[in-house]
């Protein structure tokens, strides 16, 4: 792993955080290289005990602002509860209206739910 | 079939049998191990030796993998026998492919990522006409009742027809525009001046699919990570396959470096021990297990692959153990140990009959401490100790399933 061009970026947190560590350097990898988000950066969030991912997603049609999203890794064998989302929510600053949950599976699969606070309607 | 080997002709002028044909062509070999034609028989007994084509992967303590970067090892692996996923890709490792697609802007052939992407934007543009056309109809009815005082069906047509488009009627109205944005200016002779794109991929196995081919087929060498030593990095050594033991047991045990000495204290439960005991048990069947993190369950069964046809069964692995004070005294806590609920049942079961999938309850029996010493545990032969159970769900509604 520390041969890969995304190692030097994460290896603080990783060393920090070696529980969620996979979890994170496979979604960063997912997101950078795979997905192509813009912008990214890595934020420390102590209260959820792991590092989360911002970053600008790219949209298809280009009269839409890219617009930044919150992703938080973690993965399957882990268990997850509302007050940790919670946690995740409040710990970001601008309070976000939606994060994202990355859940990564050993052989790399990665699922992606988006959590908001409350109910929302879906846009179409 | 993989667009990593490149064809003669491209994937659309191929008729459906003689995909099919190619497909089987490339995917011929269930395994990574191959038995050739006997040249030479003795008494009945075949004397030529399987062809075993020796791979190596580094395993990587953080994800707790076997990665495979020798594309030559990712390819062999991934086509005989589906071990393994590309780290960057849905299946095989076609990130490098998708790179040089959009540099070349060769969109002809694409990775199986990019018919995703295309089928998904056309289905997104689909739900905005659909959304479009009820919101239209509704306005008409509602202006008719407030003009007229008369009721129309807002869906239909004077003339009876639909207006609003259905799933299988609907047909993109204007060809995908991005493309047209893409720098087509790039002339061919300056490709060549464009450094060319390392290849950030790796096949990645899971330390189920990585011990299987260590232990039950020795086609597979898991090296030791690089280690600095005296300010030399050492040259990568191999485990031995006690050291794999005890490894992977270590695996759940967040670290940075892998943990060769055996556990403390050894047992039973432990989440690599279980879920090594479902993936043997099925792939010694001849099922090809994959991840079934995208069904909620812990594993898929395909019959031959998943380039031939989708996954039948759906495996819940649900561990049960033997005596209750091994449940109570455990340092893990297995998923699906304690008896689920109606509701989770019901949510796995629709999730999986929607997508046409038979869900199948995988019990795995963890024998007793009281009755087989741990002592087994120091080598894989305490597998004969487990045992496998299987229950079929499938939702029964009596008013409807009569024919």
């Amino acid at each position: 792993m520390q041969n890969h061009p995304s190692y030097p970026v994460l290896s603080q947190l990783l060393e920090k955080y070696p529980a969620t560590g996979g979890a994170l350097f496979q979604v960063y990898n997912d997101l950078t290289l795979a997905q192509k988000w813009i912008d990214v950066e890595v934020l420390d969030l102590p209260a959820c005990k792991r590092a989360a991912i911002k970053g600008k997603r790219p949209t298809p049609d280009t009269d839409r602002v890219p617009s930044i999203c919150i992703v938080v890794p973690c993965s399957l064998s882990e268990s997850i509860s509302a007050s940790w989302l919670r946690a995740a929510f409040t710990s970001l600053d601008p309070l976000p209206s939606e994060i994202y949950v990355a859940i990564t599976s050993e052989d790399t699969s990665t699922v992606y739910y988006k959590i908001s606070q409350g109910i929302v309607k879906p846009p179409v | 079939m993989s667009l990593i080997n490149q064809t003669s002709r491209s994937k659309a002028s191929l008729k459906p049998s003689s995909r099919r044909a190619e497909t089987s062509r490339v995917y011929a070999h269930p395994l990574p191990i191959i038995f050739p034609e006997p040249t030479y028989k003795f008494l009945g007994l075949s004397l030529t030796r399987p062809l075993n084509p020796h791979c190596t992967a580094l395993f990587d303590p953080l994800t707790r993998s076997a990665w495979v970067s020798s594309s030559g090892d990712a390819t062999l692996l991934w086509q005989r026998g589906f071990f393994g996923k590309g780290d960057l890709s849905r299946s095989e490792p076609s990130w490098l492919a998708r790179q040089i697609n959009a540099r070349k802007m060769k969109g002809k052939a694409l990775t199986s990522e990019e018919i995703t992407a295309k089928r998904r934007a056309e289905r997104k543009q689909f739900k905005l006409d659909r959304a479009k056309a009820i919101a239209a109809a509704a306005a008409e009815a509602e202006t008719a009742f407030n003009e007229q005082g008369r009721v129309i069906a807002p869906g239909i047509a004077p003339d009876g027809t639909r207006i609003i488009p259905s799933a299988a009627t609907w047909k993109p109205t204007s060809a995908p525009v991005p493309s047209e944005k893409s720098p087509l200016d790039v002339a061919p002779d300056e490709e060549e001046d464009m450094e060319p794109i390392q290849d950030l991929e790796h096949l990645q196995l899971s330390l189920q699919e990585a011990f299987f081919l260590v232990w039950a087929l020795d086609c597979l060498t898991i090296l030791h990570p690089r280690t600095l030593v005296h300010l030399v990095f050492t040259q990568n050594v191999s485990f031995t396959l006690a050291e794999i033991w005890n490894t992977f047991q270590n695996a759940h045990i967040p670290s940075l470096v892998p943990q060769p000495n055996a556990p403390s204290p050894l047992r039973f439960d432990n989440p690599f021990l279980v879920s090594y005991v479902a993936y043997h048990h099925y792939r010694s069947l001849g099922w090809v297990v994959k991840s079934g993190i995208k069904f909620c369950v812990d594993y898929l069964l395909y019959k031959r692959g998943p380039v031939f046809q989708h996954a039948e069964f759906a495996i819940v692995v649900i561990p049960v153990y033997e005596d209750p004070e091994d449940q109570a005294n455990s340092p893990f806590k297995l998923q699906n140990a304690e008896p689920f609920t109606w509701s989770w049942l019901s949510t796995i079961n629709r999730v999986n009959s929607q997508v046409q999938k038979t869900l199948v309850l995988s019990y795995i029996t963890i024998p007793a401490e009281s009755r087989v010493s741990p002592k087994v545990l120091s080598s894989p032969a305490c597998f004969v100790h487990y045992s496998v159970r299987e229950v079929v769900l499938r939702r029964f509604i009596p008013a409807r399933m009569r024919d």
